[in-house]
């Protein structure tokens, strides 16, 4: 039986007259994996950031476990509520300024980090370079290893594949995998590779237009009948 | 009737958006000083990074505020011996330096050195961390960014801010002393003297209240421009532009508030 974790109610969210996500409504099930998918600008990225509390909505709701109401919640318990959240950020975000050690130990104070590094297949030698030093794929090993480390309930991954080559975003969507499987965490990942939705995604959501135009198991999204995802999925203009 | 022309309705609209941009601006100014002040007591002191910032705002600048300094208290020795030798009161150069020097020029000019250096650094910095999700990311790994990239700037710029005035008071002063002593031919004894003899404590605490007045304005108004940069790095530039602007010119009229303070006193 599939348990609820995360549900949207007609979330709608404008930015200077333009509505981005329009009334979208999305369940997301305890230790699933689900991948957002659709062009750019349709509201992916804006969606994961109100679901997180980074973005504040318009209209709607957002239940996530027993809070019924993320949008009634105090200075406090909000902070709370992001911390369950690990994510991994289109850019890494990893804070120039500290080394990786620094950065890792933002999110847990530990000594010994060599775990976690072989966990995301990293030298224990980067620990002490910048985030400058290190090439993209690195950087968002370390973002996935910093996300990781705090325990969170959900992961996000918002675009983890983008500016990456076709080997190293293969890597990255092995390592995703081995993740999901390995630590059965409730996962979303914002993507427009379908590589990735292919490795990893129990189920999918393709959004059009500000609303979820599909919803089902990644396994069937090869038979949809929706004509726009059938393009989306074959790349056709 | 005669027909109001459509040229002054936009006119007027213009206008009325204007004020309304700025007093929605400094509406913002004080909502997010107000978030300051209620971490900035609450919520753990991150002393690493205030001491990190220390070093920046305060050692690193040091350089070019003890050039502005020097350079001013000799510029200012020379003019007044152009002035005062008219009437026969070279007397009086030494005074004058000193007066000038730490009531009104070390403040002010080590103020808006600061501001060109540290305060579009910080905004820049800041800038730069939040266009790049930097500082989303601090708030999923519950650090709060007000705590963790506000406070230890703010507290660091009030506190290095009246060091690196009283420093460049010193050397201001011994700008003066070299270009009267050695060009000028004053005698040094009777130049120091002088100097001692006049200065008061409240021409150098006020100097001292100045810079940290201004210390803050700078770290404040870098922090404010860098958490609200927009876009990419096009973002980024206005909002450093938008923080050495405004911290200039409200250092420039707290100077003068100020000293109106303490001309009174």
């Amino acid at each position: 039986m599939r348990k609820l974790k995360i549900s949207v109610k007609n979330l709608s969210k404008d930015f200077e007259n333009k509505k981005v996500l329009k009334k979208l409504n999305l369940n997301v099930f305890e230790s699933e994996s689900l991948a957002i998918i659709g062009e750019s600008g349709s509201g992916k990225s804006v969606l994961t950031r109100c679901i997180i509390g980074l973005t504040k909505f318009n209209k709607g709701q957002i239940q996530y476990n027993n809070i019924s109401d993320i949008k009634k919640l105090n200075e406090k318990n909000k902070n709370n509520y992001i911390s369950k959240f690990g994510i991994l950020f289109q850019n890494s975000a990893l804070l120039d300024s500290l080394t990786i050690k620094e950065n890792l130990k933002i999110a847990k104070n530990l000594i010994d980090f060599s775990d976690i590094l072989y966990d995301v297949a990293l030298p224990e030698s980067i620990l002490d370079c910048y985030p400058s030093d290190l090439s993209v794929g690195m950087q968002k090993r370390v973002g996935i290893a910093r996300a990781i480390l705090k325990e969170p309930e959900v992961l996000i991954f918002d675009e983890p594949t983008t500016g990456l080559d076709p080997i190293i975003a293969r890597q990255i969507n092995l390592l995703i995998k081995k993740l999901v499987k390995q630590k059965k965490i409730t996962t979303i990942t914002v993507t427009h590779d379908m590589d990735s939705v292919y490795e990893f995604a129990d189920y999918v959501a393709y959004i059009e237009n500000g609303r979820i135009a599909w919803y089902g198991n990644a396994k069937s999204i090869k038979n949809n009948n929706n004509k726009s995802l059938k393009n989306f999925i074959k790349g056709v203009c | 009737m005669k027909k109001i022309p459509d040229k002054f309705f936009v006119s007027f609209k213009k206008l009325g958006s204007g004020i309304f941009e700025l007093f929605h601006s400094i509406g913002e100014i004080v909502v997010f000083f107000l978030e300051c002040l209620k971490f900035a007591f609450l919520e753990k002191f991150y002393t690493r990074i205030f001491l990190k910032q220390l070093v920046k705002i305060g050692f690193n600048s040091l350089p070019v505020v003890g050039l502005t300094s020097i350079f001013t208290g000799m510029v200012l020795a020379l003019q007044s011996y152009t002035g005062f030798s008219r009437f026969s009161a070279e007397s009086a150069i030494p005074n004058v330096v000193v007066l000038s020097i730490t009531r009104e020029l070390a403040p002010v000019l080590a103020g808006l050195m600061v501001a060109g250096r540290s305060g579009a650094a910080i905004a820049a910095e800041i800038g730069t961390m939040k266009v790049t999700e930097q500082i989303d990311a601090l708030k999923t790994l519950s650090t709060n960014p007000y705590n963790y990239l506000i406070t230890p700037r703010i507290f660091a710029g009030i506190i290095s801010l009246p060091v690196l005035v009283f420093l460049g008071d010193i050397i201001g002063v011994f700008g003066g002393y070299l270009i009267c002593t050695k060009i000028l031919n004053f005698n040094p004894t009777v130049y120091l003297q002088n100097t001692y003899n006049f200065v008061e404590f409240l021409d150098v605490f006020s100097g001292l209240v100045k810079a940290a007045v201004f210390g803050f304005i700078i770290t404040f108004m870098g922090c404010y421009h860098g958490f609200n940069a927009k876009g990419g790095a096009q973002g980024v530039g206005l909002s450093t532009t938008y923080a050495v602007v405004s911290s200039s010119i409200l250092i420039l009229l707290m100077n003068y508030i100020l000293t109106s303070f303490f001309f009174k006193l």
